[in-house]
Order: structure tokens, then C-alpha cells, then sequence
């Protein structure tokens, strides 16, 4: 199901970008990985829509450090473009492989951790046994937002 | 003390609901070990309640914003129904909680969508506390007075902190009263409190740039080695002895990391990591195991002792 990203983002803050680059030059993550970084990011969805974009696999390569946006002299909100362009690129099945593992872990336990002979290892340092998550809320709050069109669980 | 009015200073009782997340309590606990003693002998009282996964901007937030949502207003309606403000313990956690916090509070649609999904299990987001980190909570001048009170002994090492970009970007959003007239937000405290218990805090090129971690956790994990590999590069150059971190997730990248690395490259030269709390635990007299040191894959024994601290 394509959404358009457009609800979630202000389009015509783009129109704000002189392509100065000075993102792409803070990011930690092109500097070590083949990310597209934010100026391409923002570049090709002027020129060619969001759609594209959202199919690319270089789109994940981020540290979501947020710098990009820190630095940005036209004050573009950076970091919610990403937010949504990621959002979309999950529902159509674009998410790396570790991002959908460590989403089902979330979804199923209420936790981003798998606990394993935890109440020895707390007693160790001298801690009570961790208060369970209630997780039939988070369940039912998932089932709710849908959660399932994005990620099986 | 009124939960809407923010973090409290000064006389009246501190209390917050301690807010742990998933990595502090199943991977380190010795970071809230040390965080609970810390906070008894300053005067901070913390109730335990049984949150979820905050839940992180790292995953949740990219693939599905309303679930990331939806979810953080369950933790942030736990604590409003006890009439507690929210302390946390991560970068990752307080920037969720407080973002979805400062979003619901503005945003009408946003708070009616929320309520309807949470109306079902007894919750509504009234949008009556705030949240807070551990570092913001011990920054408070009468929890400093108690520190300088309380010490026992300095740790005269030069340290380089290492924030977590979680914990203040977007600055808007995390710290909008504190900004400059650019609307920048440079984060000082941990170096601050760090000076009061005797250490060194030094600069370092690359400080507030990200340690790596999430690149390594959701696509690349050399990627995100290598991230860690250039600002240790500049931490050694300033010949930083320790390292302070108040996240988990940036510990672990320091401390899993520099083991990782050093099996690749055989000369480099070890920087023990500590979260917040061990420091000034130290400090307050308690011994390394107590703090939880004992875990740590960086070994700091030496560093310690050369101190006289054993």
C-alpha cells in the first residue's frame, strides 16, 4: 500500500534546499558506508519524486544522528523527511533484514532485548527481578496501529 | 511537588518514576545498580513501574511512526498516572519520550488519534508530566551541593565525554530552553559534573558526533566500527584516560567496539568506557564491583588502582 508522504512532511520545505551540502558534509555515515545522504536524498525527491527514493536501499544507510538537520542553514526539517521516506520504503518492503528482526522482537515481547536467565545476572549486581512489560496492551496497541501491513509478527 | 511544573529544584523531596529501557536492565545492570545507589545517597527517590520498550527512534520510529507513538504514550500515561515525572536512563529513551511527550502536548490530531487507541486499555495521555535524563536530574544545584557534601574521593583522570546524539538532537525539541540566539544547543553538563568529582573533562574533535552504534545495529556493523575507530583516533590524541557515556547503546559501541577492533588492529591503545553513574559512584565511595565495572570488556583495573581505587 503506497502512502503518500506528503501528509507527513511539508513538500515545499524542500524548495528551501540550495544544495550546499553542508549535511551530506557532517554525515558520519557516508563517510563510511554507501549512504545517499540528506542533499541527494532531498535532491532526487525534487527531481523525481518520492517514489524512487523510497525503493533505494541506500536510504537506510543512516546513524539518524540527526546532524544533518543540526547543521542545515535553511532549517529544514531533515529529520522528519527521513522519518516519512522510511516509513513508506517499510510498506512497500524495503527494510533491512536486522530493522524487521529487531521490529518483530518489539512487537512480540514489548522489549527491543531478548532476556535470557536475567534474574541471575540482575542478582549479581544486587537487583530485584525487572517488573514484567504488560505486554497484552502492547499487543493490542499494535493490532491497532497496524502494525502488521509493515512488519509480520 | 507538582508533576506539571518540570524536573523540581531545590528542598522539597525528589521523586521521578525511573524509566530503564530494555538495554540497561538485560545488558548492563550494573549501570542501575550504581544509578539507584547514586540516586539514594543524593536524596533522589525512584518508584519502579512496568513500562515497555520506550520505543527506540533508532527502529521503530523509521519503519512505522504511529506504533513508535502510540506506544511511548502508553510509558508516558504509566507515569502520568502516578503523578511522576519521568527519569530516564539512555539517549535513545529520553529522545523518544520526550519527543512523543512534546508532540502529543501540541498536537490536538495527533492526541485524539493516540487516545483512541489507548482509550480501550484505560490510558489517556493528559499530557501532565515531563521527562528528564539521569544527567539533567543530577545537574540540579541541590543535587550538587549533596555530591560535593558526599564525595569521598576525586578521580584525578582526564576524561572525554561522549553525549549520545539522541540525548539532545533535535536541540528544539530536547533542550528548547536552553538554546542560543542560533537556536544550538552544545551540550556541557556531564563535563561539568565530572570536574566536581576531580576529573579532567577534555575536548576532543568529533565530540558530538554519533559513536556509530545505529549504523552498526540496523545495517552495517563494520560501517559502524569504523565510525568508533575515527573518534577514538581524536580521543587518543588528546591522551583521554577514561571515557563517560549516559547511554547504553554508545557504551557498547565504545566497549564492544574497541574489543572488535583491537582484534583487527593490533596496536590500538584501549580508552575504559563508564556510564555517569559508575563515575560518580566511584566517587561517592563505593568500589568498582559495586558500580558493576567488573563487566565491562575494556578492563579498568589499572587505570583505577593508579588512582588508588580498588
Amino acid at each position: 500500500m503506497t502512502v503518500k508522504i506528503w501528509n507527513f512532511f511539508p513538500r515545499e520545505a524542500l524548495y528551501e534546499c540550495y544544495q550546499c551540502a553542508r549535511c551530506t558534509g557532517s554525515c558520519p555515515a557516508i563517510e563510511v558506508a554507501p549512504a545517499l545522504g540528506p542533499r541527494e536524498t532531498i535532491l532526487k525527491c525534487l527531481n523525481l519524486g518520492h517514489d524512487e527514493i523510497v525503493e533505494d536501499e541506500r536510504l537506510w544507510v543512516c546513524c539518524t544522528c540527526n546532524v544533518c538537520e543540526d547543521r542545515c542553514p535553511q532549517k529544514i526539517p531533515i529529520s522528519d523527511l527521513l522519518v516519512a521516506l522510511r516509513n513508506s520504503a517499510a510498506r512497500r518492503g524495503n527494510i533491512p533484514d536486522k530493522l524487521e528482526i529487531a521490529i518483530e522482537l518489539l512487537a512480540k515481547t514489548g522489549r527491543s532485548m531478548i532476556v535470557h536467565q536475567l534474574d541471575e545476572m540482575r542478582a549479581h549486581h544486587g537487583l530485584a527481578p525487572l517488573l514484567p512489560v504488560p505486554i497484552d496492551e502492547v499487543r493490542e496497541i499494535f493490532k491497532k496501529t497496524r502494525l502488521d501491513e509493515v512488519v509480520e509478527f | 511537588m507538582g508533576p506539571s511544573n518540570g524536573p523540581v529544584d531545590d528542598k522539597e523531596a525528589m521523586k521521578y518514576a525511573i524509566y530503564l529501557g530494555c538495554a540497561i536492565p538485560i545488558k548492563y545492570p550494573g549501570f542501575e545498580a550504581a544509578t539507584r545507589n547514586v540516586c539514594q545517597r543524593l536524596g533522589i527517590d525512584l518508584v519502579d513501574l512496568p513500562f515497555a520498550c520506550c520505543p527506540p527512534p533508532t527502529s521503530l520510529k523509521m519503519v512505522h511512526y504511529d506504533s513508535w507513538l502510540a506506544l511511548a504514550a502508553l510509558n508516558l500515561c504509566m507515569a502520568e498516572e502516578a503523578g511522576l515525572n519521568l527519569m530516564t536512563l539512555c539517549s535513545g529513551c529520553v529522545n523518544t519520550l520526550k519527543e512523543a511527550n512534546h508532540t502529543l502536548k501540541k498536537s490536538d490530531s495527533k492526541r485524539r488519534k493516540v487516545n483512541r487507541i489507548l482509550e480501550e486499555q484505560n490510558h489517556h495521555f493528559k499530557g501532565t508530566i515531563e521527562v528528564t535524563h539521569i544527567l539533567d536530574v543530577l545537574y540540579q544545584d541541590s543535587v550538587i551541593e549533596k555530591l560535593i557534601k558526599e564525595k569521598v574521593r576525586e578521580l584525578p583522570l582526564k576524561v572525554g565525554c561522549h553525549y549520545g546524539c539522541h540525548y539532545f538532537r533535535p536541540p528544539k525539541v530536547m533542550y528548547p530552553e536552553e538554546l542560543s540566539e542560533s537556536e544550538s544547543y552544545v551540550p556541557v553538563k556531564m563535563d561539568h559534573l565530572l570536574s566536581i568529582i576531580g576529573m579532567e573533562p577534555t575536548e576532543y574533535s568529533r565530540k558530538f558526533l554519533c559513536c556509530g552504534s545505529p549504523l552498526g545495529a540496523n545495517s552495517d556493523q563494520d560501517a559502524g566500527y569504523a565510525i568508533v575507530k575515527e573518534k577514538l583516533r581524536h580521543i587518543r590524541e588528546r591522551d583521554i584516560e577514561a571515557l563517560s557515556v549516559i547511554c547504553p547503546s554508545c557504551f557498547e559501541q565504545f566497549d564492544m567496539g574497541q574489543i572488535a577492533l583491537s582484534r583487527k588492529f593490533k596496536d590500538l591503545v584501549k580508552v575504559p568506557t563508564f556510564y555517569l553513574t559508575q563515575l560518580i559512584g566511584l566517587s561517592l565511595g563505593m568500589s568498582p564491583k559495586e558500580v558493576g565495572l567488573d563487566v565491562h570488556r575494556v578492563k579498568s583495573k589499572k587505570l583505577l588502582e593508579g588512582i588508588g581505587i580498588s
